[in-house]
C-alpha cells in the first residue's frame, strides 16, 4: 500500500502526540460498505448546515445514524470501537464557517456576522452571500432568504464600477426574508444568534464528482461515518469523534481529548478538495472512498 | 394627470385585498412557479414557450413566427392592441471550449458576472441538462467585474466535454427555484420577465372576451435581454397597425437599503407600476392619465414612476404606436435572487385584462 502521511502536532494531558493526517491512500481490502455509500453520505452531509457553535442539527443526524454513538457534555458526537490498548482516535471536526444574525433593523432586515471572525479566502462573503439565497434556522424551522443586491439596470449611467471598488464583506449584506418590519422578523421565529447559511444543494458533475460548500470536510466526515457504520475490527480502542468548534482553535478537539483521552494516536481524514472555501468546492468521490478505506486500515492497526 | 416620479393613485381597502389574498395570490403562484422553474437564455427560449403554452386557457390559439415569439390573438377589428411580454432571461452561451475541457463563456445580458461565478451551472444541450460549476477566479478580487467567468462539466479534454452533448452555442443558466418568503414575497431568478408573461397568462384565463371591442394581441417575445430583438421581428411585421403597445415587464425598484432613492422608489406589495418614463421610451401623459382611469375603474392599486431599462414596446414607437409600459416593482434586478411581491403580481393580471376590455 502506498500511504503518504503528514505529521502535525497535538497534545493530550501534557504529553505530544503525533497525530497523522491522511492526506491521499490507494485502495485497500474489501469491507463492509461500497463506494456508493460514502457517496451518498458525503451528499447528506454536504447538504446539512452546521455553522460552528451551532452544529446541533448535523450532530442529532450523526447520533441517529451511528448507532451506539452519544454526545459528549461538549456537544462532541463519539463513539468508541474495540476496547483495551492501544488508545486511539480518529476525528473529524463538523462545523463550516457561517453566519449568525447580529441585528435586526424596523423594516425587517437582517444583518449578520461571520462566525469565526477571520475570513478564510478574500471573496468568501461575496461568493456566499451577494445576491443568493440563504437559509436561516429559526426556532420554528428553516426560513428561506436572500442577500440584497444593488439591480443591475439602477446602476447604469451612475458611474461604472472599477476596479478599486473592495469585495463585498459580511458588513454590506441586507438579509431580504419578505419581512417588513421587525415583528415580522420574529414571527418567523429568527432573532440575534439564529444561523445562516449558504443555500445548500450539493451539485453532482463530471465523473464523480461533487460540489458544495465545505465539500472537502464534509466527505472527511462521510469517510469517517462510513468507516465507523462498517463495523471494522479495531486494534485495541478507537474512539471515532465528530467534533465541533473546529473553527474556534479545534476546541472540540481539545474537549474529546480531556475527556476520553489520552490518545496514543491520532488520525485526521483529509479529502482533498478543489476551490475550497467556494460555493462549489469539489471532491472527487473515489478519493473519498478510497480515504474511507485507509481509515478501516487504520482502526485495524494495519 | 400629471405624473410626479411616484404617486399612489389607487388603492382598495386593506380588508378587501385581504379577504381576495388567499386565491389570488395562490392563483397567481401557481403560474408563475412553473415559469421562473423553466430555463430560457436569450434565443433559446423553447422551454419556456411549452410553459407558457401549457398555462394558457385551453380556447387560446397560439402561433409561433419565425423570430420565436409566441403570439395569441383575441377580438376583432380597430384599434389593435399588442401587449407584450418577454420570454428569455439573462445567462451565458458557450464560445469555445478549451483544450482542458473547460468552457469560455459570453454573457446574454447585462448584469454583474460575479453573482454567477463559483456558482453551481447547467448547461443546456439538446440531450438535456449537462450539471457543471461556473469556476471560481484564478486571481483578483474586484467586487462585480470578474475575470471573463468560464464553467467546468468536470471533464479534462475538449472531447470529454464534447461527448456530453456540450457544444459551442449551447446556452448556461444556475439552478433556480422559486420559493416562498415570508407574507406575499417570492424569490427566483428570472422574474423579469416571467412575471410579465404569468399577468398575460392570468388576464387571459379571466378575460371576458365577450367585451371586447377590437382586437388584442397577446405576445410573448424572444431575445429581449439582448436587444429587444423578437419585439422588433413583431412591430416590423406589424407596422402601423397597432394603437397602442404595452410592454409588461419589470419596474426595477429602488425598494432596497442599497439602492438611491432619487427614483424608482415604488414599493413591493403596493400594486403594479406604470413605467411612464425609462432608457428606451416614454408614456405621453395623457396615456399615463387614462391607465389610472382604467385601474380607478377595476380598483386596481396602481404606481406611477420611472426606473432603468428598456422595454419591448419602444421597438413599435417609430411605427407610431403608442408604448404605454406597465410593470411590478421587483427587487435586485438581474441577480439570482430577485424578490417581488404576489399581490403585485395579480393586480398586474387584473390590470391587463382591465386595459383589454375597457381601454
Amino acid at each position: 500500500m502506498r500511504r503518504s502521511e503528514t505529521k502535525a502536532v497535538g497534545r493530550t494531558g501534557g504529553r505530544a502526540l503525533g497525530a497523522l493526517v491522511l492526506v491521499l491512500v490507494t485502495a485497500g481490502p474489501a469491507d463492509r460498505l461500497s463506494a456508493q455509500d460514502v457517496s451518498s453520505l458525503t451528499e447528506r452531509l454536504s447538504a446539512l448546515t452546521a455553522v460552528t457553535g451551532s452544529e446541533r442539527a448535523l450532530t442529532d443526524s450523526l447520533l441517529a445514524w451511528l448507532p451506539g454513538s452519544a454526545r459528549d457534555r461538549f456537544g462532541n458526537v463519539t463513539l468508541a470501537l474495540g476496547k483495551g490498548e492501544p488508545k486511539r482516535l480518529a476525528s473529524c471536526a463538523v462545523d463550516e464557517v457561517g453566519y449568525i444574525v447580529g441585528n435586526i433593523t424596523d423594516d425587517g432586515y437582517v444583518r449578520l456576522r461571520r462566525v469565526p471572525g477571520v475570513l478564510p479566502q478574500p471573496l468568501f462573503d461575496q461568493q456566499m452571500l451577494e445576491g443568493q439565497r440563504v437559509t436561516v434556522m429559526g426556532d420554528a424551522g428553516p426560513v428561506p432568504g436572500v442577500v440584497a443586491v444593488r439591480s443591475t439596470h439602477l446602476t447604469r449611467f451612475r458611474g461604472a464600477a472599477t476596479a478599486a471598488e473592495p469585495p463585498f464583506s459580511v458588513d454590506d449584506a441586507w438579509l431580504d426574508v419578505g419581512a417588513t418590519s421587525r415583528a415580522d422578523v420574529a414571527r418567523l421565529g429568527i432573532h440575534v444568534l439564529s444561523p445562516v447559511a449558504r443555500l445548500k444543494r450539493p451539485l453532482r458533475y463530471g465523473d464523480g464528482l461533487l460540489a458544495a460548500p465545505f465539500a472537502g470536510s464534509r466527505a472527511s466526515c462521510a469517510a469517517l461515518l462510513a468507516a465507523a457504520l462498517g463495523q471494522p475490527s479495531p486494534h485495541g480502542t478507537v474512539v471515532v469523534a465528530f467534533t465541533i468548534q473546529g473553527s474556534y482553535a479545534q476546541t472540540g478537539l481539545k474537549a474529546v481529548r480531556a475527556l476520553q483521552g489520552p490518545f496514543a494516536e491520532e488520525l485526521a481524514p483529509n479529502v482533498p478538495s478543489q476551490f475550497r472555501f467556494t460555493p462549489v468546492e469539489t471532491v472527487s468521490l473515489a478519493a473519498a472512498d478510497s480515504v474511507r478505506k485507509a481509515i478501516v486500515r487504520w482502526i485495524g492497526g494495519r | 394627470m400629471k405624473a410626479p416620479s411616484l404617486v399612489l393613485v389607487a388603492l382598495t381597502t386593506a380588508a378587501s385585498v385581504s379577504a381576495q389574498d388567499t386565491s389570488r395570490v395562490a392563483e397567481a403562484q401557481s403560474v408563475l412557479a412553473p415559469l421562473i422553474e423553466s430555463y430560457g437564455v436569450s434565443g433559446m427560449e423553447t422551454p419556456v414557450r411549452a410553459t407558457v403554452q401549457k398555462l394558457l386557457p385551453a380556447w387560446a390559439k397560439t402561433e409561433t413566427d419565425t423570430a420565436g415569439n409566441l403570439w395569441v390573438r383575441v377580438g376583432q377589428g380597430d384599434p389593435v392592441i399588442v401587449f407584450v411580454a418577454h420570454l428569455d432571461e439573462i445567462g451565458y452561451r458557450v464560445d469555445s471550449i478549451l483544450d482542458d475541457g473547460s468552457l469560455r463563456l459570453l454573457n446574454q445580458g447585462g448584469f454583474f458576472q460575479s453573482l454567477f461565478e463559483a456558482e453551481p451551472a447547467l448547461v443546456h444541450t439538446p440531450k438535456g441538462d449537462v450539471p457543471a460549476v461556473f469556476l471560481p477566479r484564478d486571481t483578483g478580487t474586484t467586487r462585480h467585474n470578474p475575470p471573463p467567468v468560464r464553467a467546468s462539466v468536470g471533464t479534462t479534454s475538449r472531447q470529454g466535454t464534447l461527448a456530453l452533448g456540450v457544444t459551442v452555442g449551447s446556452t448556461l443558466t444556475m439552478p433556480k427555484q422559486f420559493t416562498r418568503l415570508a407574507g406575499t414575497r417570492a424569490t427566483g431568478r428570472a422574474m423579469d420577465d416571467r412575471v410579465g408573461d404569468a399577468a398575460q397568462i392570468l388576464a387571459l384565463r379571466h378575460l371576458d372576451r365577450g367585451k371586447l371591442k377590437h382586437q388584442v394581441i397577446f405576445l410573448f417575445s424572444t431575445r429581449e435581454e439582448i436587444g429587444l430583438d423578437g419585439a422588433r421581428a413583431a412591430a416590423n411585421a406589424l407596422g402601423t397597425t397597432p394603437r397602442r403597445v404595452h410592454a409588461i415587464d419589470t419596474f426595477v425598484s429602488a425598494d432596497s437599503p442599497l439602492e438611491l432613492q432619487t427614483f424608482a422608489t415604488a414599493k413591493l406589495g403596493d400594486g403594479p407600476v406604470a413605467r411612464s418614463l425609462d432608457n428606451s421610451s416614454v408614456t405621453p401623459a395623457a396615456y399615463v392619465d387614462s391607465l389610472v382611469q382604467v385601474a380607478r375603474a377595476r380598483g386596481v392599486p396602481l404606481q406611477v414612476g420611472t426606473t432603468n431599462g428598456g422595454n419591448d414596446g419602444s421597438t413599435f414607437t417609430p411605427f407610431g404606436v403608442v408604448d404605454v409600459a406597465m410593470g411590478w416593482p421587483l427587487r435586485y434586478s438581474h441577480s439570482p435572487a430577485e424578490v417581488v411581491d404576489l399581490r403585485d403580481v395579480a393586480a398586474l393580471a387584473d390590470l391587463v385584462q382591465a386595459i383589454a376590455e375597457i381601454w
